[in-house]
C-alpha cells in the first residue's frame, strides 16, 4: 500500500475504501493552480457500474507551506448541511479524507461542476446584465438561508457589537503579538471601534464570495464553491469583501449604487444599512480573518520558519490593504473623535 | 567585500533569470505560479535592499518628533512609555537587525500617539499622524509596486 499523499494513488486509496464493490479506477488526477489555500486537483475516476465522473478534491497544504488555516472538519460539514437543504447550489460533497489516512491530507471530494468561472464568464461579456444579476442573486441567497439549517456546531455571535468587537479585538491581538509594529491597523482599529453603521440580522457569510468561486454553465445553472471561510456574522462583510477582489470586472465597482440597490432589493436591507460607507467599513472587518493570517504568517518567516513563498509574496496584500483600510477609517465622519477612544 | 554588483543588482539580475529562462521552461502550472511569485518577492526585495535603512532612519526620527509632540498635549502614559522603549533601543547602529529593531519601537511610539490624540480630540495633531501614516503607506507602496494576484 503507498504512503499517503495527495495523489493519484491517494485518492485511488480513498475510493478504493469507500466504495470497493464499484472497482474504481482513478484515470486522471491532475492539481490546478489558482486557489492561494489549499491543494486542489481535478480527478476522473472510471466505475465498473456507471458512467465515468470527474472530481475535485480539495486537501489542506503541508503546515509550513500553507498561509491560511481553516478546518476541513468544519467544511465538510457545512457542504453536506448545505447539499441537504439547498439553499445555495454547492458542488455535491461525496466522500471526505478526514483522518488523512488515504491522501496524506484532510480532504474533501466534491463532484465536479462543468461549467466555468463566474468571473471568467464576467470577463468575457464585459459584465453582462444576466451574469451581473446572478452574481448578486448568489450573493442574496447566500445571505438569506436559515441559520438553522446550518450546522448546530458552527459558531453563532452573541451579538452584534460583540461580535464587531471581537473582529476589531483580533486586530488589535494580532498587532500585539507580532515582533513587527503595524500603527497603520492600530489607528484603523480605533477609529472603526468609535464609529459604528447600524446593525444588521446575522446571516451566513461566505467569507470568499467572489465571482471566482461561482461556476455556471452557458444555461445558467451554478454552484458556489470554497465555504472554507464560512461563518456566521454579518452579511455586509462579504459585500465588502467582495469591494478590494482586484480582478476585473468588477461589478461593484463598476456601478456601486446600482449594485448595492441590487443586493437591498434582494434582501430587503435597508439603505442606512447597505451603503459605499457602511460596505467599506465591512471590507475591514470581512478580510480580518484573512488578513491576520497573512500577518501571522510573515511573522513565521521573519522568525526563521518558512511558511512557503505564497507567505511572503502576500506582503504585497498587507501594503494593499493597509492602504485601503487607512483610506476607509481617515474618511469616517468627526463622530470618531470622541473621548474613550483609545486602546482598550 | 564586493560592492557592485549592488544587493538591488543581483536580485534584479535573478528577477532577469527566473523570468527569461527559468519560466519558460516550465510546464508544471503550480510551478509557474511560484516562480511569478518569486520574480514579484524578489524584487521587492531589491527596492528594499536599496533604500530600506535611510528610509527607516529618516521616518524614526520623524516619528520621534511628532510623538514628543504628542506628548506635551496629551497625558498619555502609553505615549511616554512607547519613547522611552525606543530611546533606550539601539538607535546609532547602522545594522539592519538594529535599524529595524528600532523602526519598531518607533512604530509603536506612533500607534500610541495616534491613540492618544484621538482619544483627547486634538484634529491637528490627528492630522499630522495622518500625514505620517500616509508617507509610510506611500513608500510601502512604491516598494511593493502595487497588489497583483498571480495566478488568479
Amino acid at each position: 500500500m503507498p504512503d499517503p499523499a495527495f495523489t493519484r494513488d491517494g485518492f485511488a486509496a480513498l475510493l478504493a475504501a469507500r466504495e470497493p464493490a464499484r472497482r474504481p479506477t482513478v484515470t486522471a488526477f491532475a492539481p490546478i493552480s489558482g486557489g492561494y489555500s489549499r491543494l486542489t486537483a481535478v480527478a476522473e475516476v472510471a466505475w465498473d457500474d456507471a458512467s465515468p465522473e470527474r472530481f475535485v478534491l480539495r486537501g489542506d497544504p503541508p503546515p509550513d507551506e500553507g498561509v491560511f488555516v481553516s478546518d476541513r472538519d468544519s467544511e465538510w460539514e457545512l457542504l453536506q448541511a448545505l447539499s441537504r437543504s439547498r439553499p445555495v447550489p454547492t458542488a455535491a460533497p461525496r466522500w471526505y479524507d478526514g483522518t488523512g489516512e488515504h491522501l496524506g491530507t484532510k480532504c474533501i471530494v466534491a463532484e465536479h461542476f462543468p461549467g466555468r468561472s463566474l468571473q471568467d464568464a464576467l470577463r468575457d461579456t464585459d459584465g453582462q446584465q444576466h451574469l451581473s444579476d446572478l452574481y448578486l442573486d448568489v450573493l442574496a441567497g447566500v445571505h438569506r438561508t436559515p441559520l438553522d439549517v446550518l450546522p448546530a456546531s458552527m459558531e453563532r455571535p452573541p451579538d452584534w457589537d460583540a461580535y464587531v468587537d471581537g473582529v476589531l479585538a483580533g486586530y488589535a491581538e494580532v498587532e500585539r503579538e507580532l515582533s513587527d509594529s503595524n500603527p497603520v491597523l492600530r489607528y484603523v482599529s480605533a477609529r472603526l471601534r468609535a464609529d459604528r453603521p447600524p446593525p444588521v440580522p446575522f446571516a451566513l457569510v461566505h467569507g470568499d464570495c467572489q465571482p471566482s468561486n461561482v461556476l455556471v454553465t452557458d444555461t445558467g445553472e451554478h454552484v458556489v464553491i470554497d465555504w472554507e471561510f464560512a461563518r456566521v456574522g454579518d452579511p455586509r462583510e462579504d459585500l465588502g469583501y467582495y469591494t478590494q477582489i482586484p480582478m476585473e470586472p468588477n461589478l461593484y465597482h463598476r456601478d456601486p449604487h446600482a449594485f448595492l440597490a441590487g443586493y437591498r432589493a434582494r434582501t430587503g436591507l435597508s439603505e442606512e444599512q447597505v451603503d459605499p460607507r457602511t460596505v467599506e467599513y465591512f471590507l475591514v472587518l470581512g478580510i480580518a480573518r484573512l488578513h491576520t493570517q497573512i500577518l501571522r504568517a510573515l511573522e513565521d518567516v521573519g522568525r526563521g520558519r518558512s511558511r512557503g513563498v505564497m507567505a511572503t509574496y502576500l506582503i504585497n496584500a498587507v501594503t494593499h490593504l493597509d492602504g485601503m483600510f487607512f483610506r476607509i477609517a481617515r474618511g469616517l465622519p468627526s463622530s470618531a473623535l470622541t473621548p474613550g477612544v483609545g486602546p482598550s | 567585500m564586493i560592492a557592485r554588483p549592488t544587493t538591488e543588482q543581483v536580485l534584479l539580475d535573478c528577477c532577469r533569470v527566473l523570468t527569461d529562462d527559468v519560466l519558460p521552461a516550465l510546464g508544471d502550472p503550480v510551478a509557474q505560479v511560484r516562480v511569478v511569485m518569486l520574480e514579484k518577492v524578489l524584487r521587492n526585495a531589491a527596492v528594499r535592499a536599496a533604500g530600506e535603512i535611510a528610509w527607516m532612519r529618516e521616518e524614526i526620527a520623524t516619528i520621534e518628533d511628532y510623538a514628543r509632540k504628542v506628548l506635551d498635549r496629551t497625558s498619555g502614559d502609553p505615549v511616554r512609555q512607547a519613547l522611552a522603549v525606543l530611546t533606550a533601543g539601539p538607535r546609532d547602529s547602522l545594522l539592519l537587525d538594529d535599524v529595524v529593531e528600532s523602526y519598531c519601537r518607533a512604530g509603536d511610539a506612533l500607534s500610541a500617539a495616534l491613540e492618544a490624540v484621538l482619544a483627547a480630540g486634538c484634529r491637528d495633531l490627528q492630522h499630522d499622524g495622518e500625514q505620517l501614516l500616509e508617507q509610510r503607506l506611500h513608500r510601502e507602496d512604491a516598494v511593493v509596486g502595487g497588489w497583483q494576484s498571480a495566478g488568479r
